[in-house]
Order: C-alpha cells, then structure tokens, then sequence
C-alpha cells in the first residue's frame, strides 16, 4: 500500500488542498451555524420576561424594571414552574446595547433558586466551579471573555472599583454566553447602580419606593411538563401589568429571521467549497488515472480482466482519496487552530471543527474520488489494450 | 498453436482515405516453431502482432488458437485468452515503474491466478537465468535498457505461455543484449513454444523456421531482401 501511495504523492497534495478548502470553510459555516443554533436554543428553553419601557437591561432581558412584585405575579400564573430573577447588564455601559450578539454582558441570577432554562439548567464549567447560593463577589465567566482578558482561576476582576473572584471559565458555547460574566444578583444589582447615574438619584431622592429586591432586569420563567410555552407566555402578558413577554417560538423566528442573512452566506460558503473541492478533487483522481493509462494497456495484455483491473482502479483511488482527504483535513485543522489560535487573543474562534463536518468531507471526499474513478476506468477499459499503450507513450 | 485468416485491420487518418495496416493476412504458426516477420516502419507489422495477441480487434478475420477461435467473441474473451495463451514482449519493454523488477515479473501472475509461492519461485529462477536477479529489487528506472528488457522477457514467459509475440524486441538494445533476447526467444520455441517476432534487424532471422516480409499491410513468405534489411 505505501508503495502505492508514494507513487501517487502529487495526487494525494491535490486532493489534500481540495479536502482542506472543504473543512476550513466548512468550519467556518459550521461556526455561524453554531452560534445561531445555541441562542435559538436558548430563547426556546425559557420565557424571558423583562420589564416594561427602556431600562438599563441588555439582552433578551431589555426593557425597564422588572419589581419583586411582578415576579411574585408571574409565579402564580397557571403553568409556570420557576422563576428567576436576572440582573442583565453591559459590561461597558459605552457599547452600545443593541450588539448584544457579541456584547460582553454582566449577568446576574438569584442564585436561591434553580435556573429554570430547560435547555440550559446550568451553564457547565470547564475550569473551578459554578456559582452557588450564598456567593458574593464571585463570577463565573465565558470562554471568550477569559482569553481575552487573560483570566485564569482565583484571578481578581475589578468591575466598578470592586473586586471578584474568578472562580469559574464556562464551557465554550459559541454563543452569547462566551461573553457573559455571572455573579450572585446581589452583587449584578450593585454594579447596575454603579453604572446607572439616573437609578442612583431616583433611589437617593426617595421619590420611589424601590428595594434591593426589585432591581431586576428581566426573569427567565419556565413552564411545567406538558404545558405549551406559548400559551403559557401569552397567560403572563395577560395576567401581569407592566411586563413584556417574549414568546418563545415568535423570538425563535426573529432571531432566525435576523440572522437569516448568515444563513444565506453559510449556504454560498457550503455551495463554493463543495463546488471548488469537488470539481478539485474529482479532477485529480480522474487525471491520475488518465495519466496510468499505458499501465492499465499493459495489465490487459497480462491478462486483467474489467473486474480486476476496475476493482484495481478502484482501490488505489479509495486509498489515494482517504488519505488525500485525512492529510487535508489534518491541513485544515492544523491551519485552522493557527489562526483560532492568533484570534483567540481577542476572544474570537472562526472555526468550528465539528464531528460531522470531518465526517462529511472524508466521506464526500472518498465517494466523488471512487465516482471519479469508476468514470475514467469505465473510459480506460473501454480501449484495447494496444490503444491504452498506444496513448500512454 | 496459432492460425490467422484473412486478417484486415484500417486506421483512420487525420484527413484522407482510412489507412489499411493488415490487408487479408494469413498467418500459421505451430508450437515449438519461431516465425520472423521482416518489415520497414509502417509496414503493418506490429498492429499484425497486436492483432494475432487479441491486443486490439481486426476489421475482419479470424484468429485461432490451440484450434480454438479467439477473435471476434468480445472483451471478456479475449481478455481470458491472452491469459491462457499469450506472453508478450514490447519494443519499450513497458515495465510498470512503481513496481519492482520481482513485482513486475509476478505482475503476470496476478491475473493468471496460479499460486503465488510457486509464481515468486519461478520468478526468481527466471531472474537468475537472464543474469538480473541481483536487480530484484530495483525499480525500472534503476535498470540499464538491457536489463529491462531481460525482466520484461521474464514477465512474458512467466506463466510459460504458449504463444510468445515480440515486437521489435531488440529494437532498443545494444548487440550483446538484442543477442541475449533473440537466443531466448528461439529457446522458447525449442521448449515448445510458438515464437512470433516482428523487427527490422536481419540478425533476428537466425534460427528462424519461417521469415515472412511485411509490406504495404500483406504478408509475404520469403527470405529477407538482399543486403539483410527489410525489404
């Protein structure tokens, strides 16, 4: 087998290139399909309630105060199960508060009770711990907010002059909460007075009657077994003053709908690498057998039959294009981790190395090869054994 | 062993009439027997050879081996009967350049199915006769011309077949080693064989029992022009 594929070293590099342009824009479309998929994910595990009007809030928790008193309210609404009060807040009030896709955000829970998100009960840590009741001063963060603030376990992050213990890194998620920092809400509600100039005047002027307890953003609310999470939304909208509910499945669409545009581009990214890679890919198992055409004349004066010399053409082209296809996947991670590698210093990853896109790309890989194959040796056998020498001289 | 009749075989050219390379050649060899075709370049004489080894088909005509027809039963027939009967051996000696001097040799016995311990024997034996078994191991590109032609000789008498075809076998050699060549062919036909070389070179013709001269795509019986060469 080696001597083989040594003979067929410039055609293994071609197929290699092919393969690599395949996974590295595959990667890169996988990435965006990734991101989208996390936040859809996340608007469909819970209701998100924030208060009415314009607020300090960020996020899916946008919009005004959201007191203890509508939470108490939400909780009697039939069919909930679970509220969490949240504290959502820009990291740098200077952003601006409409990026919230790459936005990097304080988020405060009220860590007394379970986070309702069905599909996110805990955002999972890969390094320390999760945060726990009874925390103060202690923040969880996202991957990408660590690396690009080079925070490690046991770090102090100053935020508004006070100081918090990094005691977790997230687990990369590729969405929203690669950015976030968490902290106990407590400590989210003294950060949003700090940061917010009005808030401190009106709670100083006495005008309002407002506690600690109602300086929520938003609530993430989930909703017993069984029950539709719409219908439950649209009984909060109703049952509630002064909140907006966002509907989970009509968030879903917006947030499709928004990103419809890195849908389009993600489906032109796949078409080109298919298209290039493809046509790379079949073009040079098809020359390399073209180019052994005297040899296959010379195996039929020998005695090949169609079947021997077929199955011969067939696998050495298997061969030739799994291992063309494994060195170009290993080119496309090697080339893609280099350059994650350098963008991580800013908390950015491009690519996205999925098991089914590597799957994918060995498998395209290895069925246009074995189809290009088939085409030319079924063009090869066709010839005499004296015309396949004659042509090949 | 071999019997052709009424061979006719055309090209098409470029522009012009088609060109006719075999027009109605008869052919009989016998076993044990070495048959020289003589002719010029474009004379016909190697697309005879590739038409009596079942190499391409004839227009027309019928070729017999062992009294069995050959010829005109399709792709899969021919292919078997090369097998069964045919040992050839090119001009350019047409080694496979990814393979080993061995692996080309026993190349003949991939398809012939016999046993694999045996056919590595016989190669060796073979190698050691022609004087290359030292080179076993080396790829063509690392043998002399006349080397080659000595591995390519083993690969076509591997399987001991009993019609040997030579195109022009000592075309690209030097004296020593066409000599070398030409006296295996005749010890080919004396161990049975029916022995078919085609070549410009007169010195082919020793030993020969039969010398046909090839001109114009017809056969002719008869002894080489004056002065050795083709006529």
């Amino acid at each position: 087998m080696s001597k083989i594929l040594r003979g067929y070293a410039f055609t293994i590099a071609g197929i290699a290139v092919g393969v690599a342009g395949i996974v590295a824009l595959g990667a890169m479309a996988e990435r965006i399909v990734r991101f989208i998929d996390g936040g859809d994910r996340f608007v469909l595990g819970q209701i998100s309630v924030a208060g009415r009007g314009m607020g300090m809030g960020a996020g899916f928790t946008a919009g005004g105060m959201l007191p203890a008193a509508s939470i108490r309210a939400i909780a009697e609404v039939p069919g909930v199960q679970g509220v969490q009060a949240q504290v959502m807040l820009p990291l740098n009030p200077s952003t601006s508060q409409f990026m919230t896709l790459t936005q990097e955000l304080i988020l405060g829970v009220d860590l007394s009770v379970p986070t309702p998100n069905r599909h996110y009960p805990a955002l999972p840590v890969s390094e320390g711990r999760n945060l726990k009741a009874g925390d103060r001063r202690v923040v969880a963060v996202g991957a990408s907010f660590a690396a690009s603030h080079g925070l490690r376990i046991g770090d102090r992050l100053p935020l508004e002059g006070e100081p918090f213990e990094v005691v977790g890194v997230l687990q990369r998620t590729m969405t929203a909460p690669d950015r976030f920092v968490v902290m106990p809400i407590e400590d989210a509600r003294q950060q949003w007075i700090a940061k917010d100039r009005l808030l401190r005047t009106v709670i100083a002027s006495g005008v309002a009657a407002i506690n600690a307890a109602d300086l929520n953003t938003g609530a993430a609310v989930g909703w017993r077994d069984g029950e539709d999470p719409d219908a439950v939304a649209h009984r909060i909208a109703e049952r509630v003053a002064g909140v907006n509910v966002q509907i989970p499945s009509e968030l879903s669409r917006l947030l499709r709908s928004s990103t419809a545009f890195f849908s389009a581009l993600l489906v032109g990214i796949g078409a080109l690498a298919f298209v290039i890679g493809g046509l790379s890919l079949a073009n040079t198992v098809a020359a390399a057998v073209f180019e052994r055409i005297r040899d296959f004349g010379v195996k039929r004066a020998l005695g090949a039959t169609d079947l021997q010399l077929g199955g011969e053409v067939l696998g050495e082209a298997l061969a030739v294009t799994l291992t063309g296809g494994l060195v170009g996947v290993a080119l496309a991670i090697g080339l893609g981790t280099a350059v994650d590698g350098w963008a991580a210093r800013t908390g950015q990853q491009l690519f996205l190395f999925s098991a089914r896109l590597l799957t994918g790309a060995l498998v395209f890989s290895v069925l246009l090869g074995a189809a290009a194959a088939v085409y030319a040796t079924l063009r090869v056998v066709r010839l005499s054994p004296a015309e396949a020498i004659r042509r090949g001289a | 062993m071999l019997e052709a009749r009424g061979l006719v075989k055309s090209y098409r050219a470029p522009a012009g009439a088609p060109i006719r390379a075999l027009d109605g050649v008869d052919l009989t060899v016998a076993a044990g027997r070495l048959a020289v075709v003589l002719g010029a370049s474009g004379s016909g004489k190697s697309t005879l050879l590739n038409v009596v080894g079942l190499l391409e088909d004839a227009d027309a005509g019928e070729v017999r081996m062992a009294g069995e027809r050959v010829s005109g039963r399709g792709r899969a027939s021919a292919t078997r009967a090369r097998g069964r009967y045919v040992g050839f051996v090119f001009q350019s000696f047409l080694l496979l350049p990814s393979l080993t001097a061995l692996d080309n040799v026993l190349l003949a016995d991939r398809y012939a199915r016999r046993r694999r311990a045996e056919a590595r024997r016989r190669a060796h034996e073979l190698l050691a006769q022609f004087g290359v078994a030292e080179r076993a191991s080396h790829y063509p590109a690392q043998l002399s011309g006349g080397e080659q032609q000595r591995v390519a000789f083993c690969r076509a008498v591997l399987n001991d077949p009993p019609l040997l075809l030579a195109d022009e076998p000592t075309g690209n050699l030097d004296d020593a080693n066409g000599r070398v060549i030409l006296d295996a062919l005749r010890a080919r036909a004396r161990a049975g064989a029916a022995v078919i070389v085609v070549s410009h070179r007169a010195d082919a013709v020793g030993g020969a029992d039969a010398v046909y001269r090839m001109e114009h795509g017809r056969l002719e019986s008869g002894p080489p022009s004056p002065g050795g060469g083709p006529s």
